[in-house]
């Protein structure tokens, strides 16, 4: 027969205020099974945990139930306490009094009690029938997949590969770099953001340990942490990298000419093209949309100039199949487009431009050279308004949350117009100044004392052309009067969005995003790198918007999760995974279509024994199964069950009340 | 509404910096000085919003307002200022400034406390040192109303906080001098 032992914890005054402990020790005494039963202010403690490993020993208890906070909490410290007593682990039931009864019952000390009561009956129920469980391993392939090359990428895939891990790091563009390559200068040291991401970039490119792929798309991800296979669409970039030597031939010679995307088309790129000069790898790929050799069959001068014969029309796109262990996400953001701001002129006036334009402008390898003009009429503009929050934090138009970065970039823009322009004045629109960081606020104090940017506070209502200037309205709520403002340039801290691709990527990687289309985390503050899909980890602004140090942060975290997921050779997995009963399973696969994982498959079995015949039945993949249940509650024939939480211990449970 | 961006350089702001040794674009308006401030309730531009009014350049409704006036250069406020500006300093710039170019405000407020810091001038030149009786005596009947605080009177007497007479400093004409020296140079600008 069962012999339980039950430990109720005081948890200081959290649970011994609201809840009379001492009753509820009594009560479970009542019941047969119950061998020992005990109180103590902090069973977590390490007195309080040398009472459970005595008892065990002492009462030869079969099962254990604690009832004190979230099994969250301590579930895996109570765990560790029975199996260092020499017992099975999961002989342990958790009877939460804390956060569903003392917490929310506060106002009735007797209620608290009798539903602590419940709540340790059904404990005690459910562990007679708990059986021993053994954590599963499963093998690992210690590759490791980075999905975007931007900084984010980089950094994890330098991260991960200096601990001699294979990583293969897929770049949807011609070269890696993302935005941050197409920065000037960094907020808030102002150090040259090319200077510090390019040799980055070039030991991406050199390192041992990656393979980068770039011009290349995730098409497939299958198998579960330790043992993914990924398909990648690497597109037909037309050069063959191998042989092509990056000279430049091709690209001077081509006639096409095409709005340049790394410049914001700000100025024009060939058909055949690298992003910029420091692009890695820096060879081209030519746009298969506008070249004329492609489209209609003319032309061909890129393939007569280039003397290694590098140019191949006929080129195809190639699916490449790799077999990793882990995926980290890190695709990135793209800017608000500010369409909706009608009442700004977006559009209608040349004169208005975003905050990326006019860091390419002011950008020393941008298409003005590092000057800022005006794009109606090449002139160099002498007062500028900056206007921010645009598209952030705004219901009507934008996006609820605030974007994070953009208060720090426009202090640096009035900074670098003041060092670009120096007869300027910079007139900043804003609404809050959020400057949390190491360095922030001081960096915003030398753009209003130093460089004498003049802050307005409030949103601007209107823009309206007066001659070649554009006027400016909005309030100063310092001084509470509406101030308009003869602005030559006028620049839109427009908003950070989820990138466009991010839902699709999702639905293919089996993760979950938010109704922005950012990738979400497990956890909001205790696992924000983890995804809910183990082996899936998240790098950067694909999960939110963040500055550089933020990314990098970030990205650090998720190699230090890849290498910790390497570690040994298999991995261990809670044994909480449904089983199927093949002799109940009747095959309608309900359970694959609920499956929020991708867990279970279909498997034939013979229809009886040693019968040729195969009929269908589910099967559960112990790697990929998180243990949620759904399977076991849509299962009609009652074919599943779920390890740790089998029908007759939930049926125990509920005549226990 | 104000119209910026077209006048050029704020020159007013470098007229202020240079004259109160401040430096006003420190300020980040938090408004730490107007509820310090004793007398802010009675100004009509508060000191935080006459520092954002010298920042966007607005000359004319700065010195037209009566807060440098109402300032007591108690200097509260700048001792509680998280940026440390001189703000007693920046409102006795205006001060100057309004002053040198003829914009005053006329309401009878100003006027009065305009009187009060001529005849408090006036008395130190004379004596070296301020003679309460008399200057209580002229500033009421220099602003027309005689018997105004007259009631405290009594009991400032009997207490001894108004002193009958006066007694001259003995540096009272080296004071003398000084004021000469500086009415000279004031009259050679």
């Amino acid at each position: 027969m069962a012999r339980v032992g039950v430990f109720v914890c005081f948890c200081g005054a959290n649970i011994a205020d609201y809840v009379d402990v001492p009753q509820v020790v009594e009560e479970v005494k009542r019941i047969k099974e119950v061998k020992y039963a005990v109180e103590y202010k902090y069973m977590c403690s390490d007195p309080g945990q040398g009472m459970i490993r005595d008892a065990i020993v002492q009462h030869k208890l079969t099962s254990i139930v604690v009832a004190a906070c979230s099994p969250r909490m301590h579930e895996k410290t109570f765990r560790k306490a029975l199996s260092d007593a020499g017992m099975n682990p999961y002989l342990l039931e958790v009877a939460n009094i804390r956060e569903h009864s003392s917490w929310v019952h506060q106002k009735d000390k007797k209620a608290a009690t009798d539903k602590a009561m419940d709540l340790c009956r059904m404990a005690v129920a459910k562990s007679i029938a708990n059986e021993q469980l053994h954590e599963i391993s499963v093998p690992v392939t210690k590759r490791a997949l980075v999905i975007g090359g931007g900084i984010a990428g980089i950094q994890a895939a330098l991260d991960i590969a200096d601990a001699r891990i294979p990583v293969v790091l897929v770049e949807k563009s011609p070269s890696i770099g993302g935005k941050m390559a197409q920065l000037d200068e960094t907020f808030p040291t102002l150090d040259c953001s090319q200077c510090i991401l390019t040799p980055k970039m070039v030991d991406v490119a050199s390192h041992p340990y990656i393979e980068l792929i770039p011009y290349a798309e995730v098409l497939e991800l299958q198998g579960f942490v330790g043992n993914y296979k990924v398909k990648i669409k690497k597109k037909a970039s037309y050069v063959n990298f191998k042989t092509c030597t990056g000279c430049g031939a091709c690209w001077q010679k081509c006639p096409v000419k095409v709005p340049n995307e790394y410049n914001l088309g700000l100025d024009k790129r060939k058909a055949i093209y690298t992003p910029f000069p420091q692009a890695v790898p820096n060879k081209p790929v030519i746009d298969a949309e506008h070249c004329t050799m492609l489209t209609k069959g003319k032309c061909g001068i890129c393939a007569k100039v280039c003397l290694p014969g590098a140019i191949d029309y006929q080129m195809q796109d190639e699916i490449i199949e790799r077999e990793i262990g882990a995926v980290v996400v890190a695709t990135g953001y793209d800017m608000w487009d500010p369409k909706p701001y009608e009442e700004y002129g977006v559009g209608r006036f040349k004169d208005i431009i975003t905050s990326l334009e006019f860091e390419r402008m002011v950008s020393a390898n941008g298409p003005t050279n590092g000057v800022p003009v005006r794009p109606s009429d090449g002139k160099v503009p002498k007062n500028v308004v900056f206007i921010k929050c645009v598209g952030s934090r705004d219901e009507a138009k934008g996006i609820e949350y605030c974007s994070k970065i953009c208060c720090m970039y426009t202090t640096k823009h009035t900074i670098l117009l003041h060092h670009k322009v120096h007869d300027s004045h910079a007139y900043v629109f804003y609404m809050d100044i959020r400057a949390a960081g190491k360095g922030y606020e001081e960096f915003v104090k030398k753009a209003q004392v130093d460089t004498a940017a003049t802050y307005l506070r409030g949103r601007v209502s209107k823009i309206y052309k007066k001659g070649d200037k554009l006027m400016v309205r909005g309030e100063d709520a310092q001084i509470g009067q509406v101030v308009e403002v003869e602005a030559d340039l006028v620049v839109l801290a427009t908003a950070v969005s989820a990138p466009k691709d991010n839902p699709e990527l999702a639905r293919l990687l089996g993760i979950s995003y938010d109704k922005y289309g950012y990738m979400s985390e497990a956890h909001p503050k205790l696992r924000p790198v983890e995804t809910a899909k183990a082996g899936i980890f998240l790098a950067g602004c694909t999960q939110a918007p963040k500055d550089i140090p933020e990314t990098v942060s970030q990205a650090s975290a998720c190699a230090a999760k890849v290498c910790g997921l390497f570690a040994g050779d298999t991995m261990k997995k809670d044994p909480m995974v449904s089983t199927i009963n093949n002799e109940y399973c009747s095959g309608c696969q309900n359970c694959v279509n609920v499956c929020p994982y991708g867990a279970i498959v279909t498997d034939e079995v013979p229809v009886g024994h040693g019968s040729k015949d195969l009929r269908t039945v589910a099967k559960i993949n112990e790697g990929v199964c998180q243990g949620c249940g759904s399977c076991v509650a849509i299962c009609r024939s009652m074919a599943i069950n779920l390890a740790g939480f089998t029908d007759p211990q939930i049926i125990n449970e509920i005549v226990s009340i | 509404m104000i119209t910026l961006g077209s006048q050029g350089k704020n020159t007013f702001l470098e007229a202020v910096n240079l004259k109160s040794g401040a430096n006003v674009l420190e300020c980040y308006q938090c408004g730490k000085c107007v509820s310090t401030c004793p007398v802010s309730q009675y100004m009509d531009f508060p000191p935080r919003e006459i520092m954002q009014m010298i920042k966007l350049g607005l000359k004319e409704e700065c010195y037209m307002a009566n807060s440098h006036w109402f300032c007591l250069t108690c200097s509260a406020c700048s001792g509680r200022c998280p940026r440390e500006i001189d703000i007693p300093a920046v409102m006795e710039a205006v001060r100057h400034l309004a002053i040198e170019e003829n914009h005053i405000n006329d309401s009878k407020k100003v006027k009065e406390i305009r009187k009060f810091h001529e005849i408090f001038l006036d008395m130190i030149k004379r004596y070296g040192r301020n003679y309460e009786l008399r200057m209580m005596a002229e500033f009421n009947i220099r602003t027309r109303n005689l018997f105004k605080d007259m009631h405290l009177a009594p009991k400032a007497l009997l207490k001894g906080k108004i002193p009958l007479g006066v007694k001259p400093l003995k540096s009272a004409k080296a004071i003398k001098r000084m004021y000469e020296v500086a009415e000279r140079l004031e009259k050679k600008k």
